[in-house]
């Protein structure tokens, strides 16, 4: 659990000012209590800055703000506020179907073994191309979409297991819950972001 | 031994600095919530500091052998 960034910085601040006093007077690490000082302030105290600070920033990586912050990421925001039902993200998004603050990364993460770190590792390649590399024409997912993603929440849902669709075909949902029939390219929940038709559609203002 | 303790001290400073800065930027990292300001902080934060630590470790280490001399 990240700290609070306020109380994380003076931590950081508290420590640089215990680092700046030894910088000052290292005479006092002669002593055995000066030498103790000098193992914390130079030793634990700045460890323990930089795994909260990284375990606060990682925790931050999460956040809608975080994702879209990036120019190429722009309509993908504004996807999620389509007024629109049939937009799968937007719907989702404002229907508080999945946490608002982490709206991105709750359905882009990878629900699998070690999903949360093949997915910041994702991360850290789209900062790569954002600072560094060439930004392609169109953003494409790494691989097909998985209905594991999108049965992490719906799965024993009674919307989802009862819904009439979903039982109208006794074969479907077996073959959804095995993946063999996609959620979203099988013709079901095709509209997601469809970002290049976004000129064209209605904006929900709400919740800003 | 007083050239020794002189090494030490200076030593000591060294790695002060290198965690002052290191600290430094963790903070403004922290203020500047921007995807770049991770790799910021892992980077250039971490890297400063590691090496300020890693310099705290060597003054001690190097305080270990100076003693018997």
């Amino acid at each position: 659990m990240p700290l609070p960034t306020p109380l994380l910085l003076s931590l950081i601040l508290f420590s640089a000012v215990l680092v700046s006093v030894l910088v000052a007077l290292p005479g006092i690490t002669v002593s055995q209590g000066g030498k103790i000082l000098a193992f914390l302030v130079l030793f634990v105290l700045p460890l323990l800055c930089m795994a909260i600070g990284v375990s606060s920033e990682v925790e931050r990586s999460k956040s809608t703000s975080f994702c879209l912050s990036c120019h190429v990421m722009e309509p993908y925001g504004r996807s999620l506020r389509v007024d629109d039902p049939s937009y799968l993200a937007a719907a989702h998004f404002q229907n508080h179907r999945v946490p608002a603050e982490q709206a991105c990364y709750t359905c882009h993460t990878n629900y699998a073994m070690f999903g949360g770190v093949r997915a910041k590792m994702h991360g850290l390649r789209h900062v790569y191309v954002q600072y560094l590399g060439k930004l392609p024409q169109q953003i494409h997912l790494y691989e097909p979409y998985n209905n594991r993603e999108c049965l992490h929440c719906h799965l024993g849902a009674r919307s989802f297991e009862e819904g009439a669709m979903h039982n109208a075909d006794p074969d479907l949902l077996p073959a959804v819950k095995a993946n063999k029939m996609s959620c979203l390219s099988s013709g079901c929940h095709q509209v997601v972001h469809n970002v290049g038709q976004l000129s064209n559609v209605k904006v929900w203002k709400g919740d800003k | 031994m007083t050239d020794g303790i002189v090494g030490i001290e200076k030593r000591l400073r060294l790695a002060g600095m290198l965690l002052i800065f290191g600290l430094l930027v963790e903070a403004i990292c922290l203020l500047w919530a921007r995807p770049l300001a991770f790799i910021v902080l892992v980077g250039a934060g971490g890297f400063l500091c590691a090496a300020g630590i890693v310099v705290y470790l060597y003054s001690l280490v190097s305080a270990g052998r100076a003693r018997p001399q």
